[in-house]
């Protein structure tokens, strides 16, 4: 089974209340890193202009090329729901390595300051998952426009778009997300 | 990880004045908030926004103040120096009774606005009553928000109950968003969410802002342009096309309305020789002729459909009329009593809750309160305290201003002309100050007295627009550092001032008595008993359909005017006789709007919004919250690029009243010729008085519309790229 997100776009605001469940959840102090990004993107010039926003984490992909980059043997995936596991005690850190960085074609993987910071990122609340939660960030928004589950599922109940204002569908690492966009 | 055998969950809310009233559930472990959920019952889920979901970090902040502070370096700068409470307390009381000995209570301003709103015990009402128990003061009236909204919706319908809950959105098959960005504002809980999915279900949704807002991206079909502050004239063409062209509800008009041959004859120009005919709009609103038409007979033949608003269109120069006209084309399209209309008047609903209901029972409860007449004849409209400060008297005020008490508020970041509101809380012989934060107001103080938060004692809410619920807000931790409650600092003044009527009721006490008085005061709804509410936290009055208001339209005597009607012609308004305050609704040319702007030195339109990184000037130093967006001026692309002003460029945004600096922000979301900031950015002058910390305050003009509203969006200035 690979776990993966949903999100529709066309109900997004860029309110944040997702990226800030995240970081309150996982105790994220640090603005600088984010396991979750809200980012605009804006089109057009006036009148004709239109606006989108994205709401991503890591994506757990199919074929992460994080893991296939990490040196040390890091970076996981769960056999269970094949979300993403970083071990943080055989990372090499930021300043030594920081090669998922970038091999990451979505910029999840994040280091906090200093030389010796260890990656990490979206766990997809793993933990809340357990307990039949859903992830924190999906439980925050407050326009029912994340959703997580089975691949399989969200496919046969979203359809399967993945291309969307924003983000670009990378063929090589397969992504585990499905987008339904505004602008089409 | 969770510890669940010591980590307990606990459903509270927010108290802040965004409107919405969200569910916030609290981790706590060891005395300490751990982290905060939101609501994960049964949909409708009340799910909070990124404030509610960052609110460990506002009650942990440094900024925090830890003690009571005395001033000691020149009012303004922050220099303080922490001393008890009983040293505070003494101080406090101390200088009050020298000035009223001195000079009389009216000396003595009581400056409180909605820092906490929709609670029932820790509000401004309980110093309310300490500062009425004293003798009296001088109060202020007026609202930030929409003044203009409750002044039409009294005016038109007799009631401020005039909206219907969001749910109702899904009935609507058009929506006109006007000046109205829920996505921001919030307003109430799940209003965006009901916007989206009336979208989907297939309801034609219109924006008509000057800005291309987050709603207007989320939930729009079409965009309409307009300059701020002609969003009267625009509605009025709109009325002139649907008479001229025979689109309107006669039956209800006749049936439901008086005064509308008034207006008729003014829309049509017969009373005064000009026709308001789309082209006469399209000159004044910057929207071109075939729009305005093309959506009055939209708005005329898709029924039911709503027009939405809150309060930008009504604040500027004669904003009350933008609420009276709108709430006109309701009647005319007869939208008004059904299920997906709306009649645009100000948005209770009927439903939980009535406002009465634990706000004003304090106070109203109180031996030896002034009569209201008595108060209201000297409060001062919260855009005039500087003046009345800076000129008593002889500026016609009822007196000559000594001190002012400052509570649940930050008026000098949040109240119109930051520089004057300074210069006026520095003339003061004393300011005391309750606050959580050093905010930009309590850098004027002599005391400041550290106040805690709404999760630091207990307290109830409920929805200020009404909702069919309400939440019971518990104490989860110790109140931090030393702070107390407003209510705890009233009760250890009053014996100070030699009150000793002031009570000996605890919280809990208080709350019980509101909550047994606010079961008698519900639409209806049979609310639990105290003990079983507090078990509930959250209690939810069930309902299987939106509540709207004027929904029995021909069962008694639903409107509350005069003439029993929904007046289009407003005997009430008539009675003031005052030219600039029309019984019909009339577009006026306002001051600092378009017409001025093509004259003057200031020749753009400044529009003051809403931030989704704060609640007004709360949470603005909340570091999660500032990391999500800058602040930033918003500049069309063509007056930038006639200034040399580039995106991220440091500007300087000024007119005769001040000068802000700030990120430039240029964008094809805001049209030519107007620009906007987020109000509640914290005033911070340099040593040359000019803005450092983007404070719109800082330029607008601290003045009222006829009707008493707060003229926010009727500014100008001009902007220069900063070297």
């Amino acid at each position: 089974m690979q776990r993966g997100f949903y999100f529709d776009q066309s109900r997004c605001t860029g309110c944040y209340a997702c990226e800030i469940a995240c970081r309150d959840w996982h105790d994220i102090q640090d603005t600088r890193v984010k396991w979750r990004r809200v980012t605009a993107t804006e089109q057009g010039a006036y009148p004709d202009v239109q606006l989108s926003y994205i709401s991503l984490s890591c994506l757990h992909c199919a074929e992460p090329a994080c893991r296939e980059a990490c040196p040390a043997d890091a970076i996981h995936k769960r056999e269970s729901d094949g979300s993403m596991l970083v071990d943080a005690d055989t990372c090499l850190g930021a300043d030594a390595c920081g090669a998922c960085r970038s091999a990451c074609p979505y910029n999840a993987p994040q280091f906090g300051p200093g030389p010796d910071a260890k990656m990490q990122m979206c766990d997809m609340c793993h933990e809340r998952l357990e307990q039949g939660l859903q992830p924190v960030c999906v439980a925050a928004c407050p326009m029912r426009a994340l959703d997580c589950g089975d691949m399989d599922e969200l496919q046969k109940k979203y359809g399967g778009c993945s291309e969307a204002r924003g983000f670009a569908c990378s063929t090589r690492t397969r992504p585990s997300i499905i987008i339904k966009p505004r602008y089409t | 990880m969770i510890n669940p055998d010591s980590e307990t969950v606990h459903l509270t809310s927010c108290p802040h004045d965004c409107g919405g009233r969200c569910v916030l559930k609290v981790h706590v472990q060891g005395g300490r908030v751990r982290r905060i959920e939101t609501d994960d019952g049964p949909e409708p889920q009340l799910r909070a926004c990124a404030r509610g979901r960052a609110y460990r970090q506002r009650l942990y902040a440094e900024d925090r103040i830890r003690t009571p502070l005395r001033r000691t370096g020149k009012r303004g700068a922050g220099d303080f120096e922490p001393v008890s409470w009983d040293a505070a307390l003494d101080e406090v009381a101390q200088r009050m009774l020298d000035i009223r000995q001195r000079c009389g209570n009216e000396a003595i301003m009581y400056i409180a606005y909605s820092g906490n709103t929709g609670t029932f015990l820790h509000s401004q009402l309980g110093v309310f009553r300490l500062l009425t128990l004293f003798g009296g003061f001088t109060p202020c009236w007026g609202s930030a928000s929409f003044w203009g909204s409750l002044f039409s919706s009294e005016a038109t319908y007799g009631t401020l109950v005039a909206g219907h809950t969001p749910d109702d959105m899904l009935n609507a098959k058009l929506i006109l968003m006007w000046g109205w960005n829920p996505a921001e504002t919030v307003q109430k809980t799940n209003t965006a969410w009901y916007l989206a999915r009336a979208r989907e279900q297939g309801a034609h949704i219109v924006a008509i802002d000057p800005r291309f807002t987050d709603s207007a991206a989320a939930f729009a079909r079409e965009w309409i342009a307009i300059r701020p502050g002609t969003d009267t004239a625009m509605l009025i063409a709109m009325a002139h096309v649907m008479i001229t062209e025979n689109l309107y509800d006669r039956a209800f008009i006749e049936k439901y309305t008086s005064g509308f041959g008034q207006f008729k004859d003014y829309v049509l120009g017969v009373s005064d020789g000009t026709p308001k005919t789309p082209a006469w709009a399209a000159q004044i609103t910057g929207v071109a002729e075939e729009k305005i038409s093309a959506l009055a007979r939209l708005y005329a033949s898709a029924t039911p459909a709503k027009l939405l608003t809150l309060g930008a269109p009504g604040r500027s120069a004669f904003g009350e009329q933008f609420h009276r006209a709108a709430a006109t084309l309701a009647a005319m399209t007869g939208n008004i009593g059904i299920y997906g209309g709306e009649p645009a008047g100000f948005g209770l609903a009927p439903v939980g809750l009535k406002p009465e209901a634990g706000t004003g029972l304090i106070a109203r409860r109180m031996p030896g309160n002034l009569p209201e007449g008595a108060r209201q004849r000297k409060a001062i409209h919260i855009t005039k305290l500087w003046d009345a400060i800076l000129t008593g008297k002889q500026g016609g005020y009822g007196a000559d201003y000594k001190m002012a008490y400052i509570t649940n508020a930050n008026p000098v970041n949040q109240f119109m002309n930051s520089n004057r509101a300074a210069e006026a809380l520095s003339s003061l012989e004393f300011v005391v100050v309750h606050e959580q934060v050093l905010t930009a107001t309590a850098r004027y103080a002599d005391i400041v007295l550290p106040v805690n938060t709404h999760l630091e004692r207990n307290d109830i809410i409920r929805p200020w627009q009404g909702g069919p619920y309400c939440i019971y807000m518990k104490q989860l931790v110790e109140s931090l550092h030393a702070s107390k409650s407003d209510l705890d600092i009233c009760r250890a003044l009053a014996p100070r001032l030699g009150i000793d009527a002031y009570g000996n009721m605890s919280d809990e006490e208080w709350l019980s008595e509101f909550w047994q008085e606010a079961r008698d005061m519900t639409h209806g709804e049979e609310l639990p008993d105290y003990d079983r509410f507090k078990e509930m936290g959250l209690h939810r009055m069930q309902r299987g359909k939106p509540a709207i208001a004027f929904e029995h339209l021909d069962a008694g005597r639903p409107f509350n005017t005069p003439s029993g009607k929904i007046e289009i012609y407003s005997s009430t308004i008539a009675e003031r006789n005052d030219p600039q305050l029309p019984p019909i609704p009339t577009w006026i040319e306002p001051w600092e709007g378009p017409q001025a702007s093509r004259e003057g030195a200031y020749p753009l339109q400044l529009i003051s919004t809403h931030s989704k990184r704060r609640i007004h000037s709360n949470m603005h130093t909340v570091a999660w919250l500032r990391d999500l967006e800058p602040h930033t001026v918003w500049i069309n692309t063509l007056d930038a690029e006639a200034r040399g002003i580039q995106n991220g460029d440091r500007v300087r945004v000024f007119n005769d009243r001040g000068a802000v600096l700030i990120q430039a922000r240029v964008t094809g979301r805001i049209m030519p010729g107007v620009v906007s900031m987020g109000q509640g950015a914290w005033y911070r002058p340099d040593e040359n008085g000019v803005d450092r910390g983007g404070c719109v305050n800082v330029l607008l003009n601290d003045t009222h519309s006829p009707a008493g509203a707060f003229c926010s969006n009727s500014c100008l200035v001009e902007i220069a790229r900063e070297p």
